[in-house]
């Protein structure tokens, strides 16, 4: 065991964690921030998706002991009131149905529209095909995806 | 009381008040002190105000709380339910707070499956909020003392007739609460509904998009150990051995321990390893190091199977239907001696049910026998069984067993069957301990039950005479069945989607139960999801060598059955099915009715530099009255989704005793950019009973499917699943 200081969204947590724990235990079970999902374990399905520097990674593959000093953000981090575009957009569309790999298709979705602000459907495709949504909802999330973009656009004008 | 309220304020300020149904199972340490028997709030403990009835509750200040009782795995029915209620009970959904109840007799049965929800409850949910909006009139007419009928309600107030006299139901709900629910309500006309047939916005969502929704494999409490468990990969087999000190000897394994799992009447043992985290759990679990005894299972395989019910095929089988006869006249030649008899077989895959959480339970009995318990589950109610495990008597059971009932991170069947709350049970009853049992993504794919797996023998004989014959043999294993000798009779759930209505001169539909060993349970449309495919597939074939157009041959042959009439001619229309298409284009129909609804989808191909896509899928939906117009187009795009991975990605797939697919590298799902980017789904609007949502999408995608690929390429998919770039 070894004692870890994480950054997650914006906060200090400290941890006791073997090194080889993956991140996303330590999120859910240490750091008690049981958004970010397991689904997998071998970054196939996204459901563990956070951000780390900004960028989408999955979180069951990912030691915690590589991640010391980086900045993690996940779904509760990003707004508190389900303010940012893409949770507005979310429930615009009504895109979510049992729910459970909505945290990781969101935290890709908005790393995709932090970099890519009016992303076609081909950036789409390509930015979301590592989230495996069972129930179906694809259609609802590309839908989701270009409402947010509008709202982004808009707002920066 | 003062303490619930106080918490309902500060929970409603943390999460708002949408958020309100997303509280179970998070503040753990609001009430009581450690010494407590029960600790943790449930959901009803949330409640403000006077309760009418086990479903709606109402406060002074006029706040109507209605209890979504039904478990909630996507389907949208905890809006649904809420719904039926509020409509009849005269107030509009903007009043109402939706709160996800526990599991607890008090709501009756909580079991979903069969797309059975809406269509059970749809007039006792409308009675009962009927019934209490009576009792609140009532109160007002005594006050006023006049007649109820001189009363009207308008968004929770009830109005004297011709006058300004008015009371809402905050003021009249004391009152209220003493009289008694009139049996026989009478009922709203539905040309005044206001809320049933619109699309609403469901509550659940605000908690789905940003963390708090509360799903069982989120459960939290103090002093949480964490499970997993080693199972035999024959599914059956007994434990020689296995190194529980070599577990224990990884840092945070706590206890290794076997446990039973019940599958259809086989108890298979599997060992457990319960540490301090999940991470030591599953790293001790990989030095058990268990030896099987299993030899007897290592000989099935899917190909032995499919060789067996080739076989049975040839048999006569069981009767289901018969019209004419069809055994006498297949191959009687026409006036000018010409007949036509074609046969071919049809086969499907065992599959995995694959929801996006894995099975998982939490489960603490504590040392004075009462039980605390997370049950991700589409059955909940688990306190009968726990009690009798227990020893409590039966009505000491709810009292003393307290179930919360969180999301489902999907069902599909799945979490029809209780196994990991039974695994997980029995770890906490021997340890006294909080347990939270996790299966992995390999448990969840590798242990199955599965969707079954089948073979169907399809004839078609039609002769110059127009004399047209159709057979369609169908060959499986029964879920109901498992573990017992058959009875000789056609077991009540395999002949889902078989239409009987298209009006063949001959018409016979045969079933040959084959017993094999692998566990399968309900799957998503369960026996629609195979028995479509053939037989919508092979309508296309009766078609096309009839020389028909595929979607005018079932206008023509089902046009007794108007319902199905209007879906087709709709589907016509919206999908533009009589335009030409371009030379790299295909298109395909199948029209399928179960779980009492009636589907057909027209599914479109493209083949563009030599990659073959499926640009748009154009559905029609006749589900009788529905009560949220966008949860019914959600579950049908969503059933095109999981048909399309069910007929282009993987088979479950069987060698020496095991499945050979564990995860989602080996076991694929169709992806957002391999799924339809156009999907439109219409609804018919006519007065019949409620029908089945959540599984009627399914059974026709498979077939449209693979009818566009015939008209794309002239071959003729028989053998799901199949590859759309190896066509």
């Amino acid at each position: 065991m070894a004692t870890y200081k994480l950054n997650i969204n914006s906060k200090e947590y400290t941890i006791e964690a073997e090194p080889q724990t993956p991140l996303l235990w330590a999120i859910r079970d240490e750091a008690g921030l049981t958004g970010t999902k397991y689904g997998c374990g071998i970054a196939q399905c996204g459901a563990c998706t956070v951000h780390l520097n900004g960028n989408p990674v999955r979180s069951c593959s990912l030691p915690v002991s590589a991640i010391v000093g980086q900045e993690i953000t996940t779904i509760e981090g990003l707004s508190d009131d389900n303010s940012h575009p893409v949770q507005k957009a979310w429930l615009e569309v009504q895109a979510p149905q049992c729910g459970y790999c909505q945290s990781g298709q969101i935290m890709s979705a908005s790393a995709l529209l932090d970099k890519n602000p009016k992303p076609s459907d081909e950036d789409i495709d390509q930015a979301m095909a590592g989230n495996i949504c069972r129930c179906g909802t694809y259609h609802r999330i590309r839908k989701a995806i270009h409402v947010a973009s509008k709202e982004i656009s808009d707002g920066s004008k | 009381m003062e303490a619930n309220k106080l918490n309902r304020r500060k929970f409603i300020k943390i999460t708002g008040l949408a958020g309100a149904m997303l509280a179970v199972g998070f503040d753990t340490l609001a009430l009581g002190s450690s010494n407590s028997t029960f600790k943790k709030l449930m959901a009803e403990d949330l409640v403000n105000g006077t309760q009418l009835n086990p479903f709606v509750t109402i406060s002074a200040e006029g706040e109507v709380t209605i209890m979504a009782h039904v478990p909630e795995l996507g389907q949208g029915i905890s809006q649904g339910i809420p719904a039926i209620i509020a409509e009849e009970l005269g107030v509009s959904m903007d009043q109402v707070t939706i709160i996800k109840a526990s599991a607890s007799r008090q709501y009756g049965r909580q079991s979903i499956g069969g797309s059975r929800s809406v269509r059970s409850l749809f007039t006792p949910m409308r009675q009962l909020g009927a019934s209490t909006k009576d009792v609140l009139v009532q109160a007002a007419a005594n006050k006023w003392d006049i007649d109820p009928s001189a009363c009207e309600v308008k968004e929770g107030v009830v109005y004297r007739k011709g006058t300004n006299d008015s009371l809402p139901y905050g003021e009249l709900v004391a009152d209220a609460s003493k009289l008694e629910l009139p049996k026989n309500p009478s009922l709203m006309d539905k040309k005044d509904f206001k809320i049933i047939g619109k699309a609403t916005h469901r509550p659940d969502l605000a908690g789905k998009v940003n963390g708090s929704a509360d799903y069982g494999i989120d459960a939290q409490t103090e002093g949480l150990l964490y499970a997993t468990i080693e199972r035999c990969p024959t599914l059956q087999g007994a434990v020689t051995s296995y190194d529980a000190d070599a577990a224990k000897a990884v840092k945070g394994v706590v206890e290794v321990m076997e446990v039973t799992r019940t599958v259809y009447g086989k108890k298979n043992t599997g060992i457990a390893v319960i540490a301090e985290n999940y991470y030591a759990a599953t790293e001790g679990r990989k030095k058990l190091n268990v030896q099987w005894d299993n030899a007897e299972f290592k000989n099935i395989s899917t190909e032995s199977m499919n060789a067996d019910m080739i076989k049975l095929a040839q048999g006569e089988g069981m009767k289901h239907f018969e019209k004419g006869d069809f055994e006498s006249n297949q191959g009687k030649k026409g006036i000018d001696g010409s007949v036509k008899v074609k046969s071919v077989g049809y086969s499907l895959p065992h599959m995995a049910h694959s929801c996006m959480e894995p099975m998982n339970a939490t489960v603490h009995v504590r040392e004075d026998n009462t039980v605390e318990v997370w049950a991700p589950s589409q059955s909940p109610q688990v306190q009968r069984q726990f009690a009798k495990e227990l020893g409590i008597p039966d009505n000491e059971a709810e009292d003393k067993i307290k179930v919360h009932l969180p999301y489902l991170g999907g069902g599909f069947g799945r979490r029809s069957m209780n196994d990991s709350l039974e695994e997980c049970f029995q770890i906490s009853k021997s340890m006294r301990k909080p347990i939270k049992l996790i299966w992995s993504r390999e448990d969840d794919t590798l242990q199955g039950p599965f969707r079954q797996i089948s073979h169907h023998r399809m004839t078609m004989s039609f002769n110059s005479g127009d004399r047209i014959g159709m057979q369609h043999k169908m060959v499986s294993p029964a879920i109901t069945t498992q573990g017992r000798p058959s009875n000789g009779r056609v077991p009540f759930e395999v002949m889902e989607a078989i239409n009987t209505h298209y009006d063949f001169d001959d018409f016979s539909v045969r079933y040959a139960e084959y017993k094999n060993q692998i566990p399968i349970h309900w799957w998503r449309s369960v026996f629609g999801s195979t028995n479509a495919f053939p037989h919508e597939s092979f309508i296309d074939e009766i078609a096309l060598e009839l020389k028909k157009d595929p979607l005018q041959f079932r206008k023509e042959k089902l046009k007794s059955e108007p319902r199905f009439v209007k879906v087709l001619e709709r589907l016509e229309k919206e999908s533009n099915w009589n335009e030409k298409l371009g030379a790299n284009e295909g298109k395909g129909v199948a029209i399928v009715e179960s779980f009492g609804s009636i589907v057909a989808h027209a599914v479109f191909l493209k083949r563009e530099n030599g990659k073959v896509t499926i640009p748009k899928v154009v559905s029609v939906v006749d589900c009788g009255i529905y009560v949220n117009s966008d949860q019914v187009i959600a579950q049908t795009e969503g059933n095109i989704i999981f048909g399309l991975t069910a007929a282009l990605k993987d088979a479950i797939t069987f060698k020496d005793g095991a499945a050979q697919q564990a995860n989602f590298d080996s076991y694929r799902m169709l992806r957002i950019n391999e799924a339809p980017r156009d999907i439109q789904v219409h609804l018919i609007d006519n007065d019949e009973a409620p029908g089945g949502v959540g599984e009627p999408g399914l059974p026709p995608i498979a077939p449209a499917l693979t009818n566009a690929v015939f008209n794309l390429t002239g071959n003729r998919i028989r053998t799901l699943p199949f590859d759309l770039q190896d066509i």
